[in-house]
């Protein structure tokens, strides 16, 4: 008996690779859990916004000029949203990206070693700050102070060309809160994380890369622009893709600041709506049953926007990525 | 080295400093509450009891969930409850009218807050469930207009002419007609119009004044607690998340108009305009007034116990009011020493009289004694296992 009981044992042993294949599986089993999450996240969303999906169609995403959002007579059209959602993440990425590699270059390659530790510090403080924080300084500083007389300055400015003067059409409400105010709030917000990604790829590129660029005669600049920016492309577009993935679904603070009204304009410089903060706003007291189903739809566009445009960016860095290797091989 | 040293020192003041906040309750009834910027000692005229730090044996933990209108009354009444009654913790959260409804259909809480209806769908599914009116609470206009100290009066047509975008301007002659002695100083500016952006009871309240109101109102935007504004198409409407939202853009917005509740506007002294009522009586926002609306209303109860009581006809009513209900299983309760508590809880808010002071403080009215008769009278009906929860 005790024979048969230890050849069994040896014989599992074996069988599993001494624990190997166990590892193996169980390793696989939490490998699996965040693609099924997403799967079933997505599954849901579309069996809990069936109603709405059968009523409206595509007429629900489609834009239009004058889309109504009309909870007492059932009328529902995501398109401001939409709108919303993509004109503030991309402001907010035009106007975080140079920032943000302005920083990580001088953190990376000119800062004096003293203050390259505090300003690191202080970088990654700004990330750590809530985004409701953010809102509420955003409300009674940077609104009245910052964003009206930008605003004003840019109605002024570019206002009375044709076709970009649209997006900058005025005037500015007196309160600020717009859509230029949501994407530079939103900027300010994702500023840490492309400046800090970006930072630590340019610390990771071999110093030979440098030095084989002075020894050619490059000045500083040259070898910023002409080495490291192009080494490290697709690690910086990585970090503007982190950046891009908070700024899509930050809610808090662009709901504070975005003034929450669907106006038929495309101007940057009036009040919006963004995807997250209607649903943030309206999904508590949602008690018709088209309401809540059209709420659901709006969080399952943007949760294959999201899905779409991380995906479009990984592509890009892997394009980039690919690129330079070919030209690795090739030199 | 260095670095962690000083975050370690950092993190021990903060757990030195929660240590401090984390000391026990003050152990007497007298609680010190700040209303409108001045504190004032509430004393609880109950049975002085100490408060545990734990809860003693056999004590009833009592869930509900809802509305936010109520909140701060709900939050105040339990804690007060706390000390009439040591035996019994409740905890409302407020999550929303309907993620509040849905639980009590579900059954996942043991009452609701509501300031919406229970829909004919929730009745079927939810089988037994009875609405009973709590508080009523009112809604006021708040304004920042430069250059005006004094109050402002607005009526019915001008008020929603305001929110349909049909007066815009300050000086506009319907409002100067209201306000004769601020003739010269209402400005020739544009109104920018802030409406809640959240879904919320205090926007069905103030929809639905504005729809009994006007017709036009009715008909092209309606009342619920999200609706299509007016103002939003016509470019200068902007709206603000909850309360504070309002305020806050109310305040850094020259010639601005809001909607808040009574009890917020109060809190933060900010500007209230007095309305014209239905009766063409000038009418401040006040206790008073709101229970001279739900009185013109008392004989208006459904079977169901609501009532809808904007645009009150009497002479000092003030016109934009309404009642906040409690949602509760009127026969399957099954935790009958539960149901009894509740019951005894609800019982308390309704007939004591500090219960009532602290909703007066918070700018809640509290319901006049022939509406308090008649939702007393439907409590008596609630039964557990088939017998009645209350004994006279």
């Amino acid at each position: 008996m005790k024979v048969s009981s230890l050849s069994f044992s040896k014989w599992l042993d074996q069988r599993l690779n001494h624990g190997d294949r166990v590892w193996n599986v169980l390793m696989l089993t939490l490998s699996l859990v965040v693609p099924v999450l997403i799967i079933l996240i997505g599954w849901q969303l579309w069996i809990d916004s069936s109603g709405a999906r059968e009523k409206f169609g595509w007429a629900f995403l489609l834009p239009t000029a004058d889309a109504a959002w009309n909870p007492v007579f059932g009328k529902f059209q995501a398109w401001p949203f939409i709108y919303g959602t993509l004109i503030t993440s991309a402001v907010a990425i035009i106007i975080a990206v140079p920032v943000s590699l302005g920083i990580a270059i001088f953190l990376a390659e000119l800062c004096p070693a003293w203050l390259r530790e505090p300003l690191s510090w202080m970088l990654e403080l700004l990330a750590a700050i809530p985004s409701v924080v953010y809102g509420l300084w955003g409300i009674f500083v940077f609104l009245p102070f910052v964003v009206k007389p930008f605003g004003d300055f840019l109605t002024a400015l570019l206002g009375p060309i044709p076709v970009l003067g649209l997006f900058f059409e005025g005037p500015l409400p007196a309160s600020g809160a717009s859509r230029l105010a949501a994407s530079m709030i939103l900027a300010i917000m994702i500023i840490p994380t492309i400046a800090a990604v970006t930072r630590d790829v340019f610390l990771a590129i071999p110093q030979a890369q440098r030095e084989a660029s002075f020894a050619i005669g490059s000045t500083q600049w040259e070898m910023i622009w002409q080495v490291l920016i192009p080494y490290g492309l697709s690690g910086i577009l990585g970090a503007v893709i982190l950046g891009l993935g908070r700024a899509l679904g930050e809610t808090m603070a662009v709901t504070m600041v975005i003034g929450n009204s669907i106006a038929g304009s495309v101007s940057l410089l009036s009040p919006g709506y963004t995807m997250s903060s209607i649903i943030a706003n309206e999904f508590a007291e949602a008690v018709d049953q088209l309401h809540s189903e059209s709420l659901i739809e709006v969080g399952l566009i943007l949760f294959v926007l999201t899905l779409l445009l991380n995906s479009l960016a990984r592509f890009l860095v892997w394009q980039v990525a690919r690129r330079g290797t070919e030209q690795d091989a090739r030199s | 080295m260095k670095r962690q040293f000083t975050i370690f020192s950092l993190l021990m003041i903060i757990a030195v400093i929660a240590s401090a906040c984390a000391t026990p309750t003050p152990q007497t009834v007298e609680v010190t509450k700040i209303v409108a910027g001045t504190p004032e000692k509430v004393v609880i005229t109950a049975t002085p009891e100490v408060k545990p730090t734990t809860l003693p044996a056999g004590s009833v933990k009592i869930n509900g969930s809802g509305a936010t209108f109520p909140l701060p009354v709900y939050t105040d009444w339990t804690y007060a409850f706390s000390y009439v009654d040591p035996s019994v913790a409740i905890n409302y959260q407020g999550i929303g009218s309907g993620g509040g409804k849905k639980a009590i259909v579900d059954g996942t809480v043991d009452f609701a807050g509501s300031d919406s209806l229970v829909t004919d769908a929730e009745y079927t599914q939810g089988k037994d469930l009875q609405m009973y009116p709590m508080v009523a609470g009112a809604v006021v206009a708040i304004y920042n207009v430069e250059g005006i100290t004094t109050p402002i009066t607005l009526d019915r047509d001008t008020l929603v002419g305001i929110y349909s975008a049909k007066i815009t301007t300050w000086n506009d002659p319907a409002i100067v007609a209201l306000n004769p002695d601020l003739k010269d100083k209402l400005p020739n500016k544009t109104i920018t119009v802030v409406h809640r952006s959240d879904g919320s009871g205090t926007t069905e309240i103030f929809t639905k004044a504005l729809a009994s109101f006007s017709e036009d109102w009715k008909k092209n935007v309606g009342a619920g607690s999200a609706v299509e504004w007016p103002v939003d198409k016509a470019k200068n409407g902007v709206g603000g998340k909850g309360n504070q939202g309002v305020t806050a853009a109310v305040l850094s917005t020259p010639n601005s108009i809001g909607y808040v509740e009574l009890s917020f506007a109060l809190a933060n002294g900010t500007p209230t305009a007095q309305m014209v009522n239905k009766a063409k009586k000038t009418v401040k926002p006040n206790a008073e007034s709101v229970q001279a609306a739900m009185a013109d209303f008392a004989n208006g109860f459904d079977a169901k116990l609501t009532a809808t009581i904007v645009d009150a006809p009497g002479e000092k009513s003030w016109p934009i009011t309404g009642y906040t209900y409690l949602v509760l299983h009127q026969t399957s309760m099954t935790d009958c020493v539960k149901a009894k508590k509740l019951l005894e809880y609800i019982n308390w808010t309704l007939s004591d009289t500090s219960a009532a002071k602290r909703a007066g403080e918070l700018g809640y009215s509290v319901l006049p004694s022939d509406v308090k008769a008649k939702v007393t009278a439907k409590l008596g009906e609630v039964t557990c296992g088939g017998k009645p929860v209350m004994i006279k």
